[in-house]
């Protein structure tokens, strides 16, 4: 059994989605994270032993990402066969069998399109037992607004690409705190420092993925 | 650019040395219309304030090195828009251009543009051709075909995350997409060239580039990009303002010749990495420094950049990226003093 479990945190840390997957290549044709995590389930593995492998393994590709050993195609892999894990591990989360540590707003600012960081924090973040509800790019603040009133005590993430869009995200943080003071606000994304970030009144900012996640993890909120 | 400019810049890249020092910038829509005074929508819309603006430029600092120089672009929805993509013009802010692929299988259907008849191309060259006049009165000419690179376009046409993925999962996809990409790029630079006689370069903008693993983009980005570079010119530029640890040792097989990098590697690093095959444009912090405000600050910053290097040869100080957005007359002008003191 307790390889079984295994190989799910491998298939993780390694992206490797399902068996039609020719990603990576030395595990073309094996049974991914989809298959592995279905018999496991089948077998009477707890979810939240799943859970707790598939954490390590995005702590490893994390790990490795942080030191250049591998690039944003693993880790969005990675992520996608996380994501893999969690369709199979989401009716246990709304039953209560697991609990998430708690929720993540998360959308890239007003005039930005770019994707590629907010989705990398969205699955990474996710992957770490956060429910994350993510609002997509090109969002207004008045969104942010309506989703922090629907989910009392979330933490809201920011992202943006472009030099321009980061006035907005200065506006947006400016509302966010001056509606829900107690919300716990971290940005990031290409134009930011934590200077900036600071300046703007947010709580946080991080260059990576893993940041926002220990950012995360050091609050109080959803236990 | 003038062909005084042009002539220092191609000595720059032969490895001359030039004094003084040469400085360079690329500009384009996140500077060039709100420091001309005048809204982003303007600039794209009135062909006029297009031309001033650039002129203005080129005239309060002669000194400078502005590239490509008369960029006659629409921000990302340039190339897209060829594709069909929806393209959405704030009145102030960048314009940017909707996903046109929705899953791998629509690769196959996607359209080959026609540069000379689709999306906003046309519109372009017209208006480089109708400017052409007044460029050449003004003593500039045409020096550069200019395209945003293939990584880029297909990560507009199909989400960046989508095409990384795509990559991986369905490498074949990813293989047709690049190639159609390519192809379009290749008609639309040799249409350019062809417009204009004047050209003698190549300047490409990818900044996925920096996203990718060495053997990712040498599978995925680099036969395209030396098949982007082949046309034989003498400047090939490349704007890469995202990570290039893992590319600038690759650098000098794409072809290029001259780089413009963001400010997470020193240009001394650089130079070991490309074996000081590539001319470099950098360095400073584009929004930390430059445009800060703080003369102080853009004073040492340029003077310890210049102060660090070892070797000044194949360098043109600039900052690490282009223009971004508020740099101000008097921080271009700080800057040069630093340089040049």
């Amino acid at each position: 059994m307790s390889e079984l479990i295994d190989r799910i945190g491998v298939c993780v840390e390694r992206g490797k989605v399902n068996i039609a997957s020719p990603f990576p290549n030395d595990m073309k044709g094996q049974e991914g994270a989809d298959e592995l995590t279905r018999q496991a389930l089948d077998a009477g593995v707890k979810p939240d032993e799943i859970l707790q492998t598939c954490n390590a393994g995005m702590q490893r590709i994390g790990e490795r990402f942080s030191k250049n050993e591998v690039f944003v195609p693993e880790l969005l892999m990675a992520a996608k066969a996380m994501h893999a894990v969690m369709a199979h591990l989401k009716p246990f989360f709304k039953s209560g069998t697991v609990k998430a540590k708690g929720k993540f707003v998360l959308g890239t600012v007003a005039g930005d399109l770019h994707d590629i960081g907010k989705n990398l924090v969205a699955m990474v973040v996710e992957g770490n037992g956060w429910e994350v509800i993510d609002l997509g790019v090109d969002v207004k603040t008045p969104k942010f607004l309506d989703t922090i009133k629907a989910h009392p005590g979330c933490a809201v993430g920011l992202s943006a690409l472009l030099t321009t869009t980061m006035v907005n995200m200065s506006k947006t943080v400016a509302e966010i705190k001056s509606n829900f003071p107690a919300t716990n606000v971290i940005v990031g994304g290409a134009p930011l420092t934590m200077d900036a970030a600071m300046k703007m009144g947010a709580d946080g900012y991080s260059s990576d993925p893993q940041g926002a996640v220990a950012f995360l993890d050091r609050l109080s909120i959803g236990g | 650019m003038t062909d005084q400019q042009w002539e220092i810049l191609k000595k720059v890249i032969n490895g001359e040395t030039v004094k003084p020092a040469p400085i360079g910038f690329i500009i384009d829509c996140p500077w060039l219309p709100n420091w001309y005074g005048i809204k982003i929508l303007d600039y794209f819309s009135n062909d006029e304030l297009w031309l001033k603006a650039n002129l203005k430029a080129l005239n309060d600092f002669p000194d400078v090195i502005f590239l490509p120089g008369f960029w006659s672009e629409f921000g990302m929805c340039t190339e897209p828009s060829a594709f069909g993509a929806r393209c959405t013009f704030p009145e102030n802010e960048f314009p940017h251009a909707h996903r046109v692929i929705q899953s791998a299988d629509d690769i196959d259907n996607l359209p080959q543009p026609n540069p000379k008849t689709d999306g906003l191309l046309p519109f372009m060259l017209n208006r480089l051709k109708l400017a052409q006049p007044k460029i050449e009165a003004a003593g500039h000419k045409i020096r550069f075909a200019v395209a945003r690179g293939p990584l880029n376009i297909a990560s507009y046409l199909m989400g960046s995350t989508e095409f990384l993925t795509t990559m991986m999962m369905q490498p074949d996809k990813a293989e047709v997409l690049m190639k159609k990409i390519t192809a379009y790029l290749k008609d639309w630079l040799g249409l350019q060239m062809e417009t204009f006689p004047s050209i003698d370069g190549i300047f490409l903008l990818d900044d996925i580039i920096g996203f990718m693993g060495e053997e990712e983009f040498r599978n995925f980005g680099l036969p395209y990009f030396k098949e982007l570079y082949s046309p034989n010119v003498s400047v090939k530029f490349l704007h890469n303002d995202a990570p290039c640890k893992v590319s600038a040792p690759i650098l000098p097989e794409f072809g290029i010749n001259f780089f413009n990098m963001g400010f997470d590697v020193t240009l001394n690093e650089l130079k070991q990495a490309t074996q000081n095959k590539v001319t470099l444009l950098g360095n400073i912090p584009p929004r930390d420094v430059l445009a800060s405000g703080d003369n102080a600050k853009i004073t040492s910053v340029t003077t310890e950049l210049v102060d660090s290097l070892k070797d000044k040869s194949k360098v043109i100080f600039s900052c690490g990226g282009g223009m971004p957005p508020n740099v101000s007359s008097e921080a271009i002008k700080t800057f040069i003093n630093a340089v040049r003191k």
